[in-house]
């Protein structure tokens, strides 16, 4: 099934024509973080369909993260468009946003869980959307949600860890907790921040593996900054190449050249 | 590489349960207990607990009828900006006072570099507590039944509060000192009194002039009352007042309290900005 | 030796840094010591009526008639400690209820306007901390009457501003990723709130209030001088009828029941961290 998805996709349609098929639609994205600051992304297009895996790479202050905060607004653009399942989320007012939120996972580079809180807890915190103040108050979550948390806890291995307080779990293990709780969304797409850079090569790549599986398994498309090319090339069908905010290349996997991550990391070098 | 699993829940849905046994029982139960204590002492007290709602909207409207408009002329009046000048000399003596004394008995009641563990240690330990334990207002009514109404009685009074409130801060401060120099002094053969001049002072100077410097300004927050119960300055006229029902005079003192304390609060921030800069 | 080939312009530049050192310091101490003659002129050698002091006898015998304790205060101690306590942890529970608005206004990071709220909130914490809390209880004695209510408000009053501030501080402190994947999740307000910043900010809020409802015991002993009942109001009637070793009898059930608070606060501090 992977396979299907990494040969089904093929570097020119997804850029060339818009796709109907499309998850997210991103146009001409522009942000600045203040009227004078320099802007951080500079017009960017790009589309993601419903099985893509996409890997966005780059050197650090390409504005990778800016990107994908960008996609549920957690970064507010300046500029251009983003469409996500059919809705355009720049105009979104507060509470439809919310809304929209709730359908899209996110998974953060440090893991973002409430340290003081149970790994049950934090696992169902991703219900939040779904779920009123009041039974929120008294974190009395319906048993439908329990039942499906105590499911993704075994699905990503944490079964034996369900009362323990977040801060005491091991890093790969925090990453896996906030995995489940992206998955307890039903999310239509995934975001991941960084996923694996605060975890060393091996758990690294455990947890791509697992967040990959757990994609194709659900259906849901991914998209996914990374700094590390060769997790990327092993992982994703699709990689955009993002340099000082301007896209430098966009394209099926097999497509990426020796020469076009020179061209992409060339900043770096310097 | 991926095992298909269609369904997302399994057949047979394990159980878990936000209530363990005896864990969750404790904390409610400890929370309940607290509660119902708080409940019982609310009907020891006679509190009415409508009255107790109802406070904060009548206390807005005693404020507007009776305390409104203060009185501002009362506080412009030369005995009266005297007596402010008083409670400001009172609380820098008692202060002063408070500060000399306590960087001895903190000495003695840090316990890292106490002199004698045995017997400086408990009187340190003692005299620091047994200053703070007890309500500078208690300490007024104390010193005034000895010494007489006045400013004396104050100023004792406040010398007490300031032990009790540097000392300990004073204390906490050495006891947290890296006791590296400590050490290089005893090897060299320094009695304990070298040892703190040495390698103490030097570590907590500038913490102990910040420390000063705040514990006058809460020595003026409490120099405020003391005239209230005999001990002379700004609370003498406020007892007074308040025993005439003169309500709109009342208002202007405590508005001039309210200022004082003000400009007290931001010069202490102040100088002890400054000192932490000159360290 | 080596001392013998320090260089002569160091030393001397070594010796004017000193002197101005202490030029410095002198000049700071001369002031201080000058403020202090300053205030010991003004208010106790000008003030005191030396002759109602009564020399060294006189003093030691006014001590002396705090030393014959009176036993038979004993019983009638129990009731106003019990209220003195209770007064003292309502307060604080009172006094928590006020302060979570205080410190929502009062963090820079949360407050729901910038330009007049924000001040506001730190307006009233600095304003219950300056108001000593006896003059919180004549304030509220004048608005409630006669009572443990005033006294419950007043140390409500006072606590308020260290609660919030520190609150405040707590909340402007906080790690922000946990709030951000509230956020990410489709969290409203409420639930960013409750989910994101209050599990960083309780142990320290905790603390806080622990410390502080330490102190409010203290405060409770001596509402009763301004009418609001407990120990104070003891203390207060035994000073009224001279009876000096019924004032030590009070003295030392405040000092036990500060002891006692002490202690349960140690207990508590290390079972909230």
């Amino acid at each position: 099934m992977a396979m299907q998805a990494l040969t089904r996709c093929n570097a020119g349609q997804a850029t060339a024509g818009r796709n109907d098929m499309a998850v997210l639609t991103v146009k001409d994205l522009r942000v600045r973080y203040s009227a004078k600051g320099p802007e951080i992304l500079k017009g960017i297009d790009f589309e993601v369909e419903d099985d893509d895996f996409l890997a966005i790479i780059g050197p650090s202050g390409a504005g990778k993260s800016t990107l994908i905060r960008c996609v549920n607004r957690l970064v507010e653009p300046s500029g251009g468009s983003i469409h996500l399942l059919g809705e355009d989320v720049c105009s979104l007012n507060a509470r439809a946003l919310r809304g929209l939120r709730r359908n899209v996972g996110m998974i953060f580079q440090e893991f973002n869980l409430i340290n003081r809180m149970s790994v049950m807890d934090n696992v169902l915190s991703g219900r939040l959307g779904y779920t009123g103040n009041i039974r929120s108050l008294f974190r009395a979550f319906p048993r439908k949600d329990v039942e499906q948390a105590l499911y993704y806890l075994d699905r990503v291995g944490l079964s034996d860890h369900i009362n323990k307080r977040a801060d005491e779990l091991s890093g790969g293990q925090r990453q896996r907790v906030g995995i489940a709780r992206a998955l307890m969304q039903a999310p239509k797409l995934l975001l991941l921040d960084e996923p694996t850079s605060a975890l060393d090569p091996k758990i690294s790549r455990e947890v791509m593996a697992l967040i990959r599986d757990i994609a194709l398994e659900l259906k849901v498309p991914a998209l996914c900054n990374i700094h590390d090319v060769q997790l990327a090339k092993e992982f994703c069908n699709r990689i955009i190449g993002l340099q000082d905010g301007y896209k430098k290349f966009d394209g099926a996997t097999d497509t990426l050249r020796d020469s076009d991550l020179d061209d992409i990391y060339a900043m770096e070098v310097l | 590489m991926t095992e298909q699993m269609p369904a997302p829940r399994p057949s047979d849905p394990p159980k878990w349960s936000r209530y363990q046994y005896p864990e969750s029982l404790i904390k409610h139960g400890t929370l309940l207990a607290v509660l119902l204590f708080l409940g019982y002492s609310l009907h020891f007290l006679n509190v009415d607990i409508g009255l107790l709602i109802g406070a904060l909207g009548r206390f807005a409207g005693v404020i507007s009828e009776r305390y409104y408009p203060p009185d501002l002329e009362y506080v412009l009046d030369r005995g009266y900006l005297e007596a402010i000048l008083d409670t400001l000399q009172m609380s820098f003596l008692g202060g002063f006072a408070g500060v000399c004394l306590a960087i001895p008995l903190a000495w003695f009641s840090a316990w890292n570099v106490t002199p004698s563990r045995r017997l400086f240690f408990p009187i340190g330990r003692l005299g620091v507590i047994s200053c703070r334990a007890i309500h500078e207002t208690i300490w007024t009514i104390l010193f005034v039944s000895v010494l007489g109404f006045g400013m004396l009685a104050g100023v004792s009074a406040l010398t007490m509060f300031c032990i009790g409130f540097a000392g300990k801060l004073f204390s906490d401060e050495i006891e947290a000192i890296d006791m590296g120099p400590a050490e290089a002094m005893r090897a060299v053969g320094a009695n304990p009194f070298q040892v703190f001049l040495f390698a103490v002072v030097p570590q907590v100077r500038v913490a102990f002039t910040g420390i000063a410097i705040y514990t006058w300004d809460v020595a003026f927050r409490a120099a405020t009352v003391v005239g209230f119960f005999g001990g002379g300055g700004m609370g003498w006229y406020l007892k007074r007042n308040v025993q005439q029902l003169e309500n709109l005079r009342v208002a202007a003192i405590i508005l001039s309290i309210i200022a004082m304390v003000l400009v007290a609060e931001f010069l202490s921030g102040w100088l002890r900005a400054t000192v932490n800069r000159a360290k | 030796m080596a001392a013998t080939d320090v260089n002569p312009t160091a030393l001397s530049l070594q010796a004017d840094l000193r002197r101005k050192r202490f030029l410095k310091m002198g000049l700071i101490w001369a002031i201080v010591l000058f403020f202090v003659a300053w205030c010991l002129q003004g208010t106790i050698i000008e003030d005191t009526d030396w002759a109602r002091v009564g020399g060294r006898s006189g003093v030691l015998g006014s001590i002396g008639r705090y030393l014959t304790l009176d036993w038979g205060l004993l019983p009638e101690l129990l009731i106003p400690t019990l209220e003195t306590f209770m007064m003292a942890c309502v307060g604080t529970v009172v006094g928590c209820f006020f302060s979570l608005p205080v410190a929502w206004l009062g963090a820079a990071n949360v407050t729901p306007s910038k330009m007049i709220l924000y001040p506001l909130g730190r307006f009233l914490m600095v304003l219950s901390r300056s108001v000593h809390e006896i003059v919180w209880a004549l304030i509220f004695v004048s608005a409630v009457g006669l009572g443990a209510l005033p006294g419950i408000l007043a140390i409500a009053m006072r606590s308020v501003g260290f609660i919030s501030k520190i609150t405040a501080e707590a909340i402007e402190n906080i790690d922000a990723k946990p709030v951000e994947a509230i956020r990410a999740v489709g969290g409203n307000q409420f639930q960013v709130m409750y989910y994101g910043i209050l599990p960083q900010i309780y142990p320290v809020v905790l603390a806080t209030v622990i410390f502080e409802w330490d102190i409010n015991i203290r405060r409770s002993a001596v509402m009763g001088l301004v009418g609001a009942g407990g120990l104070g109001l003891l203390f207060f009637r035994q000073m009224n009828s001279f009876n000096y070793g019924g004032v030590s009898m009070v003295i030392l059930a405040i000092l036990l029941l500060i002891v006692l608070g002490e202690v349960i606060s140690h207990y508590l501090r290390k079972a909230v961290i």
